[in-house]
């Protein structure tokens, strides 16, 4: 279980240190009011270097998205995140626990939320900020063509 | 992560993220992020707890209806530490001979990767495009021989620890997640055969070699392991 870095063992609680990932730095970003969240279209981006097999894999330094249409089979779905300092046993088990595409699903079928993109994204989370950028403005623009009006951010 | 809800809502897109370390968040600021206490690389909490995921992803949901922030939100639910089952030993001989192999190793788990699969229904093999003894074979050549490229290496790799990971999964007595990753450094060929890979690529005059070395070939956790392979 993570808590704060300091109750971390000290090798991992190194490997995380802020100093040694560099966090970068913006002005705040004022928060866009929208719509109640059951009439509300949602994608899930994720960070985990998720794509669908057959897909180009993620690379050193890759600040660029993949394509996951959300009829997209679980058995499609494949990660190729470059950290090896995460654990991939959780995912090997149940995608859920990385993309809660079903769980989304159970929420729209439920009335809880509008309606589910018709198309989600993964980055690789190790980008450098300034790589992934380009590719993230571009994406804002996609994510209007479908409607989209929400986006919740899944890390690794 | 979090700079990616500054990307996204500055281009009109209302965004809520997860935080799994907090204190990157505090400093990255992003629009709407739900701090949790899981482990990295499950930031829905519990695997097969549809439950469970529902109550995080909710709480992550809910933020979307606020405009006051930056918001950090502390997610009230911990997910309890794994049962540490010492004394846990792999249950099927795995252990190998001297004149073993990585590919008679991988021979070996085929079966339970099998049944892995089978109870699942999918599998997160395949990155790399080659099957497993092929995999096997590019990490043996890395050693007795010229070094593949780095991503081809790298992929190859990574195919062959979600191969051991899931064919563990299926073992009899499977344990924990904790132990089979005990299992993985201590007792497999692959993980010998990375460490001592490990200084082959360090020493290798190709940047991308020198970073898969120095990085992302053995975990941060598994480092204090270089030196002490045979």
């Amino acid at each position: 279980m993570v808590k704060r870095l300091s109750e971390l063992p000290e090798v991992e609680a190194k490997h995380l240190s802020p100093e040694r990932v560099k966090c970068p730095t913006y002005d705040d970003t004022p928060l866009l009011p929208g719509k109640p969240l059951a009439q509300r279209r949602v994608a899930i981006i994720s960070t985990a270097g998720l794509h669908k097999r057959g897909d180009r894999a993620f690379d050193r330094d890759d600040g660029s998205y993949r394509v996951i249409p959300a009829e997209t089979p679980a058995s499609d779905l494949v990660m190729s995140h470059v950290s090896v300092n995460f654990d991939r046993t959780g995912f090997q088990q149940d995608h859920n626990v990385v993309f809660p595409i079903d769980r989304l699903r159970e929420l729209v079928a439920d009335g809880t939320v509008g309606s589910m993109a018709s198309v989600h994204y993964s980055f690789m989370g190790a980008f450098p900020v300034d790589a992934a950028e380009p590719h993230a403005k571009h994406l804002a623009g996609l994510l209007k063509a479908d409607k989209v009006d929400a986006a919740i951010l899944i890390p690794v | 992560m979090g700079a990616l809800g500054h990307f996204l809502e500055r281009q009109g897109i209302p965004t809520a993220g997860i935080s799994l370390v907090r204190e990157h968040t505090e400093i990255v600021r992003p629009p709407r992020a739900l701090w949790v206490t899981f482990d990295l690389g499950r930031p829905l909490g519990k695997p097969d707890d549809a439950a469970f995921q529902s109550r995080v992803l909710r709480a992550q949901l809910a933020m979307l209806e606020r405009t006051d922030g930056p918001l950090l939100v502390d997610y009230p639910e911990d997910v309890d530490g794994e049962v540490d089952l010492t004394g846990w030993a792999c249950p099927i001989s795995l252990a190998p001979r001297p004149s073993d192999t990585l590919g008679a190793e991988v021979d070996r788990l085929m079966t339970w990767y099998d049944r892995a699969v089978a109870a699942r229904g999918r599998t997160t093999v395949g990155t790399s495009g080659l099957d497993m003894p092929a995999a096997a074979a590019l990490v043996t050549g890395a050693l007795d021989g010229p070094l593949p490229p780095a991503q081809a290496l790298k992929l190859a790799v990574d195919d062959l620890r979600a191969f051991y990971l899931e064919a563990a999964s299926a073992f009899p007595d499977p344990g924990t997640t904790k132990t089979r990753m005990a299992w993985f450094w201590d007792e497999t060929l692959l993980a010998k055969a990375l460490l001592a890979l490990q200084p082959k690529l360090a020493a290798s005059e190709d940047p991308q070699h020198k970073l898969l070395g120095a990085l992302t070939l053995i975990p941060a956790t598994e480092r204090h392991r270089l030196g002490a392979a045979p």
